[in-house]
């Protein structure tokens, strides 16, 4: 079909690559974008669940519209209204900008992403390879995402993230603008825009159900690192690389065993265990964090790839069908973090309070000086006040130590035993909320297990 | 190996490393990774044989705080941050919607169960705690709120508390 097809594979990959991402990019950022706009947990949550909400409601009828006014054109628009609106997210001064700004872009993603799909076989040449590539730059970019977000982060600003994203999509529409002048000047338009077949629903199911227990995987944990454990978000984007690394593997695994089933289950039993072992953390320890990420990434590699594959195979046209997957996914992530962000901001509030009672009481049981136990409440309580709400960084509260040798060891101590009562509150805030993401995993084997037909 | 035996040594092997990773999790204190839970302060705290007038104050700060906090129905700890400073305190009283009288009374009574606490543990006289205990009944809030927190120093310097009775403080303070 075109004079051209590499460079506009690797243009269609990159728009889908881009636009997944942008469903878990901002994760890491999302503590700098809390503080920075001065807002709560639950409201930062939306810059999040408002991508993923606009994604789930508009991949369908954006693979429709993509169909009738021909995915080339529809493919570059779409990415120059992504790439617009993310210049809006990135000069945002405000929460309801952020958020209006990421549902535009939302909307511009999801008419690239199901437009490239429909663009994709003829490319590629093959149906089969289309969704292959599809899948992969889809898995690729969500997994690499966080890093990628985390680094830019802490290297730039939150606020780069956007900005990055404007040249990467106008990038990517260059390739694709020949289609879509292609399209205008022949006047070929998909007309056969009914003759879709029933989406697969099992597959589509228990997609958005593991989608919804994946982002719970990632949000919570990137939370617990930086907001929990005070890691900074580059230290939290090298902690949680362990998750893509480990998805890689998974994706040698896979073309082992042909079936997509098993394939499935087994993914999913894989990221339940992985995230219950992040409820029951024994100690406040990065390292211990990497087992069940390991096992949640090979797990989300094995079940995503069946389960999209399953929903794609023989059925036409990949476009719409396409749409169906996207919108299961990104809907699961919403219902993750909807069903999830109540619970954890209030076993949050809760274990905060938990932790500074035990940290208070062992000073007040302690044997320093009266004087220098009313000095370090004061201080606490100023570092409390300041935090408004939010695990504090205790360290500062005990400075300046003591210069007496023996008055300095005791209160360093106190704060070190302060640090472990914060450390086990913040770890244990976050259990109940692992715990449900681990039962909404496991909960997607009943459609994977029940289907007769998840096998290609 | 055949594919269905493939499938079937995938899905069991993602069975045990889950069960194995809880497992190993949960052996190595992963239910119990917790913060330490506050005591009652309704129930009595036992004094450890005070020894020196900073430990008797540490404890009958303690004993006056448990007292307090009883009283208002909150912990020991959140009524000691609250009672830190002048802001920490009207935050706690907005809080918990308590007014400075209902405060001054908490206060009190938890002063009164110090020093009967002191008494019991023989760190202070029948002789101190007699008088004592009639000047906190009419104790400001402020200067209950400083007993409380500087319990040595008020101890020590007791005179602007327990007037005749200042002199005898330290011969019967073991």
């Amino acid at each position: 079909m075109s004079a051209a097809p590499r460079p506009r594979v690797a243009a269609l990959a990159l728009a889908v690559g881009l636009v997944l991402a942008d469903s878990s990019v901002v994760v890491l950022a999302l503590p700098e974008i809390y503080r920075d706009l001065d807002t709560s947990i639950a409201g930062v949550t939306w810059v999040l669940i408002s991508f993923n909400l606009v994604m789930a409601l508009a991949a369908v009828p954006a693979a429709l519209l993509a169909r009738r006014v021909g995915p080339g054109r529809a493919a570059a628009v779409g990415l120059a209204i992504f790439a617009g609106a993310g210049l809006a997210c990135g000069v945002a001064d405000e929460l309801s900008t952020l958020i209006l700004a990421r549902c535009v872009q939302a909307l511009g993603g999801a008419l690239a992403v199901t437009a490239a799909l429909e663009l994709l076989p003829a490319t590629v040449g093959s149906e089969r390879r289309a969704t292959v590539v599809w899948a992969s730059a889809g898995a690729t970019g969500a997994a690499l995402g966080p890093a990628v977000g985390g680094i830019l982060t802490e290297l730039v600003s939150w606020q780069s993230i956007f900005l990055l994203q404007v040249p990467i999509a106008l990038a990517a529409a260059v390739p694709i603008l020949a289609v879509a002048k292609h399209e205008a000047a022949t006047g070929i338009l998909q007309t056969e825009v009914r003759r879709t077949g029933r989406p697969h629903l099992r597959a589509n199911l228990a997609l958005a159900m593991v989608s919804a227990a994946i982002a719970a995987a990632l949000f919570l944990l990137v939370l617990l690192l930086i907001e929990g454990w005070r890691l900074s978000p580059i230290g939290a984007a090298i902690v949680v690389s362990a998750m893509p690394l480990a998805a890689i593997l998974g994706s040698r695994v896979g073309p082992l065993v042909p079936s997509a089933r098993a394939r499935a289950a087994a993914g999913a039993i894989l990221v339940s265990g992985g995230l219950a072992g992040l409820a029951f953390l024994p100690h406040a320890d990065v390292v211990l964090t990497l087992p069940p990420q390991i096992l949640v990434g090979i797990g989300l590699s094995l079940v995503l790839s069946a389960l999209t594959e399953t929903a794609l195979g023989g059925r036409a046209p990949q476009a719409i069908h396409g749409g169906w997957t996207i919108s299961a996914r990104h809907a699961g992530v919403v219902i993750g973090l909807l069903a999830l962000t109540p619970v954890f901001t209030a076993d949050i509030a809760q274990q905060r309070d938990d932790a500074i009672n035990a940290g208070t009481a062992v000073i007040l049981d302690s044997k320093v000086n009266p004087l220098l136990k009313i000095e370090l409440a004061q201080r606490i309580e100023d570092r409390l006040a300041g935090e408004k709400g939010k695990v504090p960084t205790i360290g500062p509260a005990f400075e300046p130590l003591p210069s007496d040798p023996g008055e300095r060891a005791d209160v360093e101590g106190l704060r070190d035993e302060l640090q472990e009562q914060l450390n086990r509150g913040a770890t244990h805030a976050f259990s109940p909320s692992f715990l449900i993401a681990a039962l909404l995993g496991l909960l997607a084997l009943i459609p994977i297990v029940l289907s007769r037909r998840v096998e290609l | 190996m055949s594919p269905a035996r493939r499938a079937k040594v995938l899905v069991g092997a993602s069975i045990v490393s889950a069960l194995v990773l809880v497992g190993v999790y949960l052996a190595a204190g992963g239910s119990s990774y917790t913060p330490e839970k506050s005591q009652d302060p309704c129930q009595h705290r036992p004094w450890s044989n005070p020894e020196g007038l900073q430990e008797i104050a540490n404890q009958f700060s303690i004993s006056a705080l448990d007292g307090a906090a009883c009283q208002l129905g909150v912990t020991r700890e959140t009524l000691a941050r609250a009672l830190a400073t002048p802001e920490g305190r009207e935050r706690f009283k907005e809080r918990y919607g308590i007014d400075d009288a209902k405060l001054a009374k908490a206060i009190r009574a938890g002063l009164l169960r110090a020093v009967d606490d002191a008494e019991e543990a023989g760190a202070l006289s029948p002789i101190i705690a007699g008088p004592l205990r009639g000047t906190i009944e009419e104790i400001p809030l402020d200067r209950a709120i400083e007993l409380v927190n500087d319990a040595s120093s008020a101890l020590g310097g007791v005179e602007s508390l327990l007037g005749p009775a200042t002199d005898l403080l330290e011969e019967f303070l073991p």
